[in-house]
């Protein structure tokens, strides 16, 4: 808070990233790799993620618990016109939805799981405004029965934009009246994207929408400018760590131990290459033969491919064989890259032992 | 007990149904009353058992109150700054008038013609677009966006028709088309997919609308899509003769259109140049409105005003942030203070009754206790005089270009007050005396020095006759309402006027030899004037400027808890989530990891482990090192048992489990270990393997 504090605090980030930058410089490089660990099979070892135990489960419970008694004050600032933005480490899920359904019964609460890979923004704004559609005509009906918009358009053919003013129209009747939505993480991979964020910023400026969301990531805030920030996300921050796992949210992350193994890539390369024609296999065969007998050069250049097909009757043109190297390509199978001389070169990125052991395989 | 046992843990309650967790969105329940639903009831239960509720009537008058103090602040700020945009709207709409004289001197194309799809080209000049280029003297245009918006809402009541774009409309991935759409929009109030310009001709021929310019405003120019804004330009030059479009942009520097716009583009435009006003002046007129001028009763504490100030000047900038923190503050307030819906009363109060008379109607004295009434009374009293006596000040320290926040901060101070209040009391009684000279001196210790208040004081000293002069009919018009103060201002006007006119002669007829024919005596007296009135305005702040903070009753209207409103206002997610990792404790109270020092031992939580771990290496992590740091800290609790002698048993009973299920460990390890990366990996702490590190992963905050 204070101008000094806020320097100090600067210059102590600046510090540790020096720090650490030089760190590396002076110790000694590791030689272990990962493959070093005795790693157990992925199906284990995602048998066994799944059933972790948990540590601290009475504390965890605990503390959120104590967190409602602030929920009256949330609501509080909800009303007011604020939207609420919880942080801090461990899974705000759970605490999130037991807030909406202690408190926010008065007003429909609409769920969107941002941490999910993919979210469709445009069916999220429909749903919405379906939703505010049923709650306005429950309303009506309530009051006088008069329905204005007999004749509206469907909301699934309308624009974004439109459907952000239809959400943002002001209800005379009840200012009261708003759908809450609650985003699990707003800065998930599925809602990262500037164009997404932009659409949500206009969402929770809109009169009957209030946002309470989560987020995980420490940069979060640079998903914003200020217009975002001040004018139309209207946070109210609240700094509330869970310790809870985040179970769902990790659910699509690839554990780190399990990929990255070159008897699993092996593995996969060959039930890629067996369901391939026998020429296609050929025409990898070569190139593989080619990075074992010549293991310090870049790769294999696609002219001498090409000639040494041919050579054995395995690509008639330079087209059948750029088609194997697409099908290679996809699959990750083989890569390319400048060669010093400025060729193209192919190579297959897998290590020798792993490359013999898949010759032997495909033999 | 029982309260724990029977209300579930909110994971418990959430997770029953899985395929929820998967659906990009739902909907979690409807607004009813209805609790047919098991989850509802469920959650009603849970209702009824949250501890120390507070009733839902009270909560509702808080909320009224806040409604009715913020709609307060929010108008008079609205208020100030129509005021400080006056001007150069006005000038703005003279402009756009003659502008749209000039385009129509030339004469108007028939109906036919006009709505002819192809545009006129009669000849070269005729193409140029009228542009206002509106300078806004902020980098950011966050404080602006209002601005525009109310100029689009000011030219529409002079007639004019008016749409307001922003950079959004003008990506590339829409193009002109994006732009236009939003022009039908607002024009025609319909949605089109084929948007053309034509149609706008048309609409502007029919509808009997050509008597008005049409006027375009493009809030932030310089973040459109170059290209868009170029071929939207070229587009409406073209059809300039058609429909009088009069263009609108905002830049924050005079290069902008420069830089942003391709020469033959420029050519097409003819600008003039209008400036907005600077921050500063903003923030002066919307400190002095909400918080100087008594205009809602809500007010903040002295520490609040400096954090505002610091918030001001070190975060952004800019006024929105400002108002936006005023807000939270405001709100924290209500939600936070049992007394503070008093305050609502107290503002209803106001408004129902501008007048002078402190008292309240009897309905407010029904509500309150009397005691209370008759301290809110007083407080408001106080609270004026505070505010005019702040007022003078700043008046005399427009000469020194002095800050209102600046002065208001120094002017909250209890600490300063009660020195000072103390001070002049022990030394010269109690009595409102602008002769004595002790008052001020025994003051001025008491300010800091260089603090915009001695600084103040210091002008007023040094302030030319004519300026002192002028500043003294000030200080009567603002202290018409408290005669003490204003009685002592008039008995000082006269005097120096006096010796102004004798200045004023002694200007025009010794012009030539100004410096010497001036007496020590005149000078002396001119100094007397000054003198009086220094004291004058010293003796003001001793008696009348009481900060807030030292008045009873002052935390039904004052926010103070500045803690409070830093957390809300804005999170320090970076810092925070890394603290939580190292302090995890102080959130858990947990008994088995009360540790001292910074050794991780096996009971942590994994994650927490991992980022201590972390903490010792450089900026790229070995996958292969950390997991062999974390498996020999998760297995070998043995080496840190020393550390704490009391905690031996369970992590012994930790250890002998760990040793029975041996041959299960290194899959759970393993699986721990991913997790918690996976955990690191959300909270953004670290990156992923590349495929050309396949070994590393790399950390990505440093420090805290």
């Amino acid at each position: 808070m204070d101008v000094n504090e806020v320097d100090d605090d600067e210059f102590g980030f600046s510090r540790n990233y020096f720090l650490a930058k030089e760190f590396k410089g002076s110790t000694k490089k590791s030689n272990h790799k990962l493959s070093d660990i005795d790693l157990v099979e992925e199906q284990e070892l995602r048998t066994a993620a799944a059933n972790i135990e948990p540590k601290h489960e009475k504390e965890v419970e605990e503390l959120v618990r104590s967190y409602r008694t602030l929920y009256q004050r949330w609501v509080f600032k909800l009303r007011c016109g604020f939207n609420l933005l919880m942080y801090g480490f461990g899974s705000k899920k759970a605490l999130i939805e037991d807030f909406a359904s202690t408190s926010l019964t008065e007003h429909s609460v609409f769920v969107i799981n941002g941490y999910l890979q993919s979210i469709n923004i445009k069916q999220v704004l429909i749903a919405l405004a379906e939703v505010l559609w049923d709650q306005l005509k429950a309303k009506r009906k309530n009051y006088s029965g008069n329905s204005s918009r007999g004749g509206q358009q469907p909301f699934n053919s309308r624009s974004i934009d439109d459907l952000l003013e239809f959400l943002d129209e002001p209800q005379v009747e009840e200012k009261e009246s708003f759908i809450c939505i609650i985003i699990h993480n707003i800065d998930g991979p599925g809602l990262r994207d500037s164009e997404t964020q932009q659409i949500l910023a206009r969402l929770a400026s809109c009169s009957s929408i209030r946002v309470v969301s989560s987020i995980d990531h420490v940069n979060t805030p640079l998903l914003w400018d200020k217009k975002m920030v001040h004018t139309q996300f209207n946070w109210c921050w609240y700094h509330v760590p869970t310790f809870a796992p985040y179970k769902v949210e990790g659910m699509f992350f690839p554990l780190i131990l399990a990929n990255g193994n070159t008897g699993q890539s092996a593995k996969t390369a060959a039930l890629v290459l067996q369901s391939l024609t026998p020429n296609a296999q050929s025409v990898f065969r070569v190139l593989a033969e080619y990075q074992l007998s010549h293991p310090d050069e870049e790769g294999m250049p696609v002219d001498n491919l090409y000639a040494t097909c041919r050579e054995r009757f395995l690509a008639s043109s330079q087209v059948t064989l750029n088609s194997h190297l697409t099908e290679f390509k996809d699959h990750e199978l083989v890569k390319t890259r400048r060669h010093s001389d400025g060729q193209d070169c192919l190579y297959i990125p897998l290590t020798a032992e792993a490359l013999e052991k898949l010759l032997l395989e495909i033999n | 007990m029982t309260a724990s046992s029977a209300s579930p843990p909110p994971s418990a309650a959430t997770d029953t149904s899985a395929n929820d967790n998967i659906q990009p969105f739902y909907l979690l329940h409807k607004a009813s009353s209805s609790k047919n639903s098991s989850r509802k009831s469920a959650a009603a239960r849970r209702i009824d058992l949250t501890p120390s509720k507070p009733s839902n009537n009270s909560q509702f008058d808080s909320h009224k109150a806040f409604h009715s103090v913020w709609s307060k602040i929010d108008s008079s700020i609205k208020g100030v700054l129509r005021d400080v945009n006056n001007n150069v709207f006005n000038e703005i709409h003279t402009w756009v008038r003659q502008s749209f004289l000039e385009i129509t001197s030339s004469g108007l194309p028939s109906f036919a013609e006009a709505t002819r799809s192809l545009p006129i080209l009669n000849h070269a000049t005729s193409k140029q677009l009228f542009t206002g280029l509106v300078l806004i003297k902020n980098m950011e245009f966050v404080d602006d966006l209002l601005t525009f918006e109310e100029l689009g809402v000011c030219l529409k009541s002079h007639g004019c028709h008016v749409a307001n774009l922003s950079s959004r409309d003008f990506s590339t991935k829409n193009g002109v088309g994006g732009c236009l759409r939003s022009l039908l929009r607002q024009f025609l109030m319909v949605a089109l997919d084929a948007a053309d310009i034509s149609i706008l001709a048309s609409w502007y021929r029919e509808h009997g609308n050509h008597d008005s310019p049409v006027v375009i405003i493009i809030d932030d120019m310089e973040r459109c899509s170059r290209s868009v804004l170029s071929d939207f330009i070229l587009m409406l030059s073209e059809w300039v003769v058609k429909i009088p479009i009069i263009l609108i942009m905002g830049i924050t520097t005079l290069d902008a259109p420069r830089i942003v716009l391709p020469s033959h583009v420029l050519q097409q435009l003819c600008p003039s140049k209008f400036i907005l006003a600077s921050p500063a002046e903003r923030m002066n007129a919307v400190v002095e409105a909400t918080l100087v001028r008594w205009c809602s009763g809500f007010s903040i504490g002295h520490k609040v005003a400096v954090f505002l100030r610091n918030y001001f000047l070190n975060h952004d900038g800019t006024l929105t942030s400002f108002i936006r923190a005023l807000k939270i503050a405001c709100v924290q307030h209500f939600s936070m203070e049992p007394l503070s819906s008093n305050l609502g009363l107290l503002a209803e109060e106001d408004s129902n009754d501008e007048g002078e008379g402190p008292d309240f109607s009897s309905g407010m004295v029904a509500q309150i206790e009397s005691n209370l009434a008759c301290g809110l009374t007083e407080l408001k009293r106080s609270q004026k005089c505070w505010g005019t006596v702040v007022m003078c000040l700043y008046e005399a320290g427009k000469y020194n270009k002095v800050h209102l926040l600046d002065l208001l901060c120094e002017a909250l101070d209890p600490n300063i007050y009660n020195a000072v209040a103390s001070g002049t009391h022990t030394r010269s009684g109690k009595g409102f005396d602008i002769t004595s000279s002790s008052n001020q001196s025994v003051a001025q210790q008491y300010w800091r020095k260089g603090g915009p208040i001695s600084q103040v004081i210091q002008k007023v000293r040094d302030l030319p006759a004519a300026s002192l002069s002028q500043l003294l009919k000030s200080w009567e018009n603002l202290t018409m309402d408290i005669l003490e103060i204003h009685d002592k201002v008039k008995e000082l006007h006269p005097m120096i006027k006096m010796e102004d006119g004798m200045s004023l002669k002694q200007d025009f007829t010794g012009l030539s030899k100004r410096h010497t024919s001036r007496t020590a005596a005149y000078i002396k007296e001119s100094k007397t004037g000054n003198e009086k009135a220094a004291n004058l305005i010293t003796s003001m702040i001793s008696k009348f400027m009481k900060p807030i903070e030292c008045i009873p009753f002052h935390e039904v209207v004052c926010f103070k808890d500045v803690e409070k409103l830093q957390l809300a206002l804005n999170g320090d997610p970076r810092r925070r989530i890394q603290v939580d990792l190292l302090e995890f404790h102080k959130f858990l109270q947990c008994k088995c990891c009360n540790r001292t020092g910074n050794v991780p031992i096996p009971s942590m939580p994994d994650t927490s482990i991992m980022y201590t771990l972390a903490q010792e290496h450089g900026d790229l992590i070995s996958l292969h090192d950390w997991y062999q740091c974390f498996k020999s800290v998760v297995t070998n609790p043995s080496i840190k048992v020393k550390h704490k002698g009391k905690q031996q048993s369970p992590l012994r009973k930790k250890r002998k489990e760990t040793n029975e299920n041996e041959n299960k460990s290194e899959s759970s390890i393993q699986a721990r270990f991913c997790k918690a990366v996976t955990e690191m990996q959300i909270t953004g702490l670290i990156r992923m393997p590349t495929k050309r590190r396949p070994d590393c992963v790399q950390r990505v905050a440093f420090g805290l």
